[in-house]
């Protein structure tokens, strides 16, 4: 439990695995790198989970396992808790970051936005779209962490207002039968 | 001493099993391990029963036999741990504290990239860690 990493290897990895899956293996197909770079988070919240719920009680039910993925989870991996959670009672957890740690020091390529746009709006486009790419991987931890825990189910995000903003939406198949 | 420890795993699949007996009684021991399966279940299904150690990861003593007294333990990921031992005064603490060693062990294994998921654990240090853990079990229990 004692060992730690830096937080500048973990964002530098992060970019890295980003840009080589991008530019290099999947260069002209960023659904297929998206979905690499979200199998491998997967693996990493499987794993995750395990130890950081080594010295809990067992979970009652689907709503305590969200519970500790917005709280434990969160800030065992992202340093703060959520900032709000909703629910459908249908299988729809909306879990809100103001202040999302992993996108919060993202920025493209000066270079890049001066030759290529000159104007805001298609810059801010580019930095978007750079930003989706970086949140396929959590969002494959906690889509990991989750079918760990014994709830299939599928983790989409929401990027609206970088960097404070980041909203996963959290959607699982399985009806469960009781009112969570 | 301890007779048998096994690593099941969600489907009741089992991922890892080591018999320390000199005897060859493999088989027998994974019959023992094979049944106590449906007392794990039956003690998550009807938590009523369980009474005090209700969603604790600690199932305590699942059944006796004759030779042998059987703990289990189930993890938040639907792991389950099972321990079969010949002492028939067997400290509590002392299972969960081997318990709590095993799980630790455990899950240094399945962190390994290379391991997959839901596959038989082959990492040799992870049986040589558990053998280390069921060695010193007998030594805690004696002292």
């Amino acid at each position: 439990m004692g060992r730690e990493v830096s937080e500048s290897c973990v964002d530098s990895l992060l970019t890295e695995i980003v840009s080589t899956y991008n530019n290099r293996f999947y260069a002209n197909k960023p659904e297929l790198a998206a979905r690499r770079i979200e199998a491998i988070g997967y693996q990493v919240g499987h794993q995750l989970s395990e130890r950081y719920t080594m010295e809990r009680p067992r979970f009652s039910d689907h709503l305590e396992a969200i519970k500790f993925i917005c709280k434990d989870f969160w800030s065992e991996l992202f340093k703060k808790q959520i900032d709000n959670l909703k629910t459908n009672h249908r299988g729809t957890f909306v879990l809100q970051d103001n202040r999302f740690r992993w996108l919060s020091r993202i920025s493209t390529d000066p270079s890049v936005e001066n030759t290529e746009s000159q104007d805001p709006s298609a810059a801010a486009e580019s930095k978007a779209s750079l930003a989706t790419m970086h949140v396929y991987f959590p969002c494959g931890i906690i889509r990991g962490a989750l079918s760990n825990l014994g709830i299939p189910c599928a983790v989409s995000a929401d990027i609206s207002n970088l960097p404070a903003c980041k909203e996963l939406l959290l959607s699982y198949s399985v009806l469960s039968f009781y009112d969570i | 001493m301890i007779a048998c420890v096994a690593v099941v795993g969600h489907q009741n699949n089992p991922l890892y099993i080591q018999s320390f007996t000199e005897a060859d009684d493999a088989l027998k021991l994974h019959h023992i391990v094979h049944c106590s399966l449906d007392v794990v279940d039956e003690r998550v299904n009807n938590p009523k029963k369980s009474g005090p150690t209700l969603n604790e990861t600690f199932l305590g003593l699942l059944y006796p036999t004759e030779n042998y007294k059987v703990y289990g333990y189930l993890t938040n990921t639907k792991v389950k741990f099972i321990l079969v031992t010949t002492d028939l005064d067997v400290r509590d603490a002392d299972v969960r504290n081997f318990f709590r060693r095993f799980h630790a062990a455990y899950i240094d294994a399945v962190s390994n990239p290379f391991h997959v998921p839901g596959k038989k654990i082959t990492s040799r240090t992870f049986a040589e860690r558990v053998s280390t853990i069921v060695k010193s079990f007998g030594l805690s229990s004696a002292g």
